[in-house]
């Protein structure tokens, strides 16, 4: 029966995943394998070299750049990100709530705006690039400036998972290490660690995801040398159409990624432990140290997260008073494109909250049909690949999947269904992911004592199981929320003029030359910054203190 | 409380998602797919609607070299009636994929001021060529380069940003130049020098613009942009200036003519052939050949049709451009970008 339910549960992502997702994708790579003469004569057909990207040495050093700076990513991301995390969690401030809120803009801001920022500041002629290029540090050309743009945008997600994770850290045995004579250090490795590094390895998991494939801020920052492997397939397919060499990337890719997604939803699995907590309570920094602590973790945030949009702030608020930044306000296109870019999102995080919802319970619910049955072999690999599977938009090279999507429904391509389809393809890892690492931690005893006591299952999911994960669930529409608010999506498909959101009218107006434009652009940028922090605010509540689960914890 | 705020929001994004799918649709309209440079005032286009009694549906499909693919691979079932952007450089494309049909009607008769071939209809073109940034060469107190080889030597290192041309139509248009004024040999070597010399490669004009251009922010104050950059900036400057703070630097091998056309699209929509017909008449209207060159930043190319008073001012076209002495092949098109990726990138 539970095994029913989770085939249920589970036919709405999976559906949803085939149409928009593999069969675009399988679409493109049988028009690129099968006919090599695709194009008419255009693309002669080459015959397929298999091994061609370690063969050559351009696209080795691509791939296994691409892997080393997702890798270093990812260990500069947890270097920084846990100490902030922990001082976040454990450390009650006047702005933290705003802090944490705050922290999610990066994700919202267009790339090359963000550039724009990122170069202000650290730029041959920035605020703090200029005096490093008189010491005679250039950054320019160096993977540094990408690296820093990986940080940017990526250690928002470490941190909210940590602070997520510190947040289900139970208090007593924290409390009864300290007892028995366990240093706060102690504690921390022998306690503290292995309840929040399942929650870690998720967040770093789709760090590295994003750096591996990445394409924006990188590229623009680390100048075509240290151009990733994606950069490559988007070439061939949207500028070459060369299919047949663009699938054998795109499948060395997909294999590459994939066994990192697996590898996580294995670890994932592996190191849940669910159980009953009681939150360790957030005290006031007393003593120098603490607050050292609490100013040290503002100044990371402020230095890697912070200062790239303050220095855009400080532009657009020039623009805004001194330049023609003002005109843009009032222009039509803008409030168009602001509604345009409220309903959109406004449905694409409705989609993504539904998918995610059904994926994350089928992941549960497959994990206990593996339990119960006590065999589980063949019922865990399921669950595995399932669980894994909440990756796919995020390890499938998003140009093959625009230019697959085209292939398959050409009728289509300009309809408004494939577009809001394709945000909350792009949005809903976010809320499966979050509500996954939160359904592991809960243990299943109050489903089933709720069940006992006569609740059917919808009712055992509205007041029991969704309470309790309320949080999770609202951090993941948040960033859904975020992804639909920003370019992810936009850029690949194809768009029309009454489509405008916010982020394709600061696009089009950073295409002409000419002081106003970029003027505009820099305000527009600060309009989606306000618009993104007010949908975060109305996702995630007024702060952490009314949070549901808080409350049924304290009951 | 929390829950009742949950199911709030929930059912508002619902409210928000069903008043938004509830629009109607409207019958049988005429799918353009331009480039998402393609850009007119909506008042115009309003009265091509009313007049013509048409519905448009402009769908952009990207930079002009991805549009182009766009087409090629849903030719089995088009995704437009109507193709507006290709360019002399992507015409062989398209050509020789068989995705546009020949327009012969009044507009493909007229005389224009740019020819384009293939049963294109032209609509209007323009000039990729060097932009300066004339404040940094004061300050500097350094001659403008007179010729590209004098960009390959030391005192002009690292001044130089390009566009890609393997994701750039502009980036593709001056590697084109250098090949057609140089001669292929010497263009790849001279690409060769620029890349000891310093030259930077980014993705496309935007951020070459936008992120390197020492006039914004960046330090190389050599940019590949267009003729009328110039213009533009006169035309949206902060205070109104009366002399753009860019030149345009006309050098042997750096100066490419783009002449841009519409054309039907073979296989689209034969309910919408006729007002595919009337919409290529409308781009070669004197209204839109005027708005153009202010939206789009081109010159017109109906012969006779006036200049706005910026472009005449600002934009002076060049003496001299580099034409191909043949006319482009896709195959040598291609070949000459994989080329430039060796010479310059790898």
């Amino acid at each position: 029966m539970p095994r029913l339910t989770a085939r249920s549960l589970a036919l709405l992502p999976l559906a949803f995943l085939a149409v928009l997702l593999a069969a675009p994708v399988l679409r493109l790579l049988a028009e690129g394998f099968g006919a090599g003469d695709l194009a008419g004569g255009v693309v002669p057909g080459e015959p397929l070299r298999w091994l061609a990207l370690w063969q050559d040495d351009y696209l080795r050093w691509r791939v296994v750049w691409s892997f080393l700076q997702a890798a270093i990513t990812c260990v500069l991301a947890l270097l920084l990100g846990l100490p902030v995390a922990w001082v976040l969690a454990r450390r009650e401030f006047a702005t933290r709530a705003l802090v944490l809120r705050l922290l999610m803009l990066p994700f919202v801001v267009p790339t090359l705006v963000a550039a724009l920022g990122v170069l202000a500041l650290w730029g041959p002629r920035g605020w703090l690039g200029a005096p490093l290029a008189e010491a005679g540090f250039s950054l320019e050309e160096t993977p540094w400036l990408l690296l820093y743009g990986n940080l940017f945008f990526n250690l928002c997600l470490v941190v909210r998972a940590g602070v997520d994770a510190l947040e289900q850290v139970s208090a007593p045995r924290v409390a009864a290490a300290r007892t028995l004579g366990a240093t706060p250090w102690r504690a921390f490795w022998r306690v503290e660690w292995p309840a929040i590094a399942p929650w870690l390895a998720s967040a770093l998991c789709l760090v590295f995801l994003y750096c591996f494939s990445g394409f924006g801020l990188a590229l623009i920052l680390g100048g075509q040398r240290y151009a990733t492997v994606e950069v490559e397939i988007y070439t061939l397919v949207a500028y070459e159409l060369a299919l047949g060499p663009a699938g054998v990337l795109a499948l060395w890719m997909l294999g590459l990624t994939g066994s990192v997604a697996l590898g996580y939803a294995w670890l994932e699995k592996r190191l849940a432990a669910p159980g009953r907590v009681t939150p360790m309570a957030r005290t006031r920094p007393r003593g120098a140290a603490q607050w050292l602590a609490v100013w040290a973790a503002v100044a990371v945030l402020l230095l890697v997260c912070a200062a790239p949009l303050i220095a855009i702030l400080g532009q657009a608020a020039r623009a805004f008073w001194q330049g023609q930044g003002a005109a843009v306000l009032g222009e039509p296109e803008t409030l168009a494109a602001l509604w345009n870019t409220l309903r959109f999102t406004a449905m694409a995080l409705l989609l993504a909250t539904g998918l995610g919802l059904s994926h994350a319970l089928a992941v549960r619910a497959f994990d206990s049909a593996g339990s119960a049955r006590g065999s589980g072999v063949a019922d865990g690999a399921w669950a595995l690949l399932w669980r894994a599977a909440a990756y796919l938009p995020f390890v499938v090279s998003p140009v093959t999947v625009a230019f697959g999507l085209l292939l398959l429904y050409p009728g289509w391509t300009a309809s408004l269904a494939l577009l809001i389809g394709a945000y909350a393809l792009l949005a809903y890892p976010f809320v499966a992911k979050s509500l996954m690492a939160a359904l592991d931690n809960l243990p299943a005893s109050y489903a089933q004592a709720a069940a006992t006591l006569g609740a059917r299952p919808w009712r055992v999911l509205w007041r029991v199981t969704l309470p309790l994960v309320g949080k999770a669930l609202r951090r993941g529409m948040a960033f859904a929320a975020a992804t639909a608010l920003g370019e992810f999506a936009v850029t690949l498909f194809l768009s029309r003029p009454e489509w405008t959101t916010l982020t394709t009218l600061i696009y089009q107006r950073l295409g002409r030359p000419g002081g106003a434009n970029l003027d505009a652009a820099l305000v527009l940028a600060c309009v989606l910054m306000a618009l993104a922090l007010l949908a975060f605010t109305l996702i995630e509540g007024p702060g952490d203190d009314a949070d549901p689960a808080t409350k049924v914890r304290s009951m | 409380m929390q829950r009742r705020f949950l199911l709030s929001a929930l059912l508002s994004c619902a409210l928000i998602g069903t008043a938004a799918l509830a629009q109607t649709p409207t019958p049988t309209p005429l799918r353009v797919i331009s480039h998402n440079s393609f850009d007119l005032p909506k008042e115009l286009l309003a009265r091509f609607e009313q007049q013509h009694r048409v519905k448009l549906q402009i769908v952009k499909a990207g930079d002009a070299g991805e549009m182009v693919n766009k087409l090629i691979l849903t030719r089995a079932q088009p995704i437009a009636d109507v193709a507006f952007g290709i360019d002399n450089t992507l015409l062989p494309r398209a050509q020789t994929a068989g995705v546009i049909e020949a327009y012969t009607g009044p507009a493909a008769q007229r005389a224009a001021a740019v020819s384009l071939g293939g049963g294109m209809v032209p609509v209007d073109y323009g000039y990729v060529n060097l932009n300066i940034d004339k404040a940094w060469f004061a300050k500097n107190n350094l001659a403008l380069p007179t010729s590209l080889a004098d960009l390959a030597k030391p005192a002009y290192a690292k001044l130089l940003v390009v566009p890609n041309p393997a994701t750039s139509s502009p980036g593709q248009a001056f590697l084109l130049a250098t090949i057609a004024g140089l001669g292929e040999a010497a263009a790849f070597d001279w690409w060769a020098q620029m890349r000891s010399n310093g030259v930077k490669v980014v993705k496309g004009w935007s951020e070459a613009y936008y992120t390197e251009f020492s006039r914004n922010g960046g330090t190389r104050p050599i940019v590949v942009s267009y003729t009328s950059s110039p213009a533009a900036e006169v035309f949206y400057s902060k205070e109104k200036i009366s002399e753009p703070p860019t030149a345009n630097l006309f050098l042997k091998g750096g100066v490419f003519r783009q002449v841009e056309g519409v054309a039907l699209v073979k296989g689209g929509n034969p309910a919408a052939r006729e007002a595919a017909g009337h919409f290529i008449e409308f781009l070669r209207s004197a209204p839109v050949q005027q708005a153009l060159q202010t939206t789009m930043w081109v010159f017109p190319a109906e012969a006779g049709a006036p200049r706005v008073a910026v472009m005449q001012q600002h934009a002076v076209e060049p003496a001299l451009f580099d034409e191909l002495p043949q006319a482009l092949t896709e195959q040598q098109a291609r070949a000459w970008v994989q080329r430039w990726t060796r010479t310059v990138l790898k």
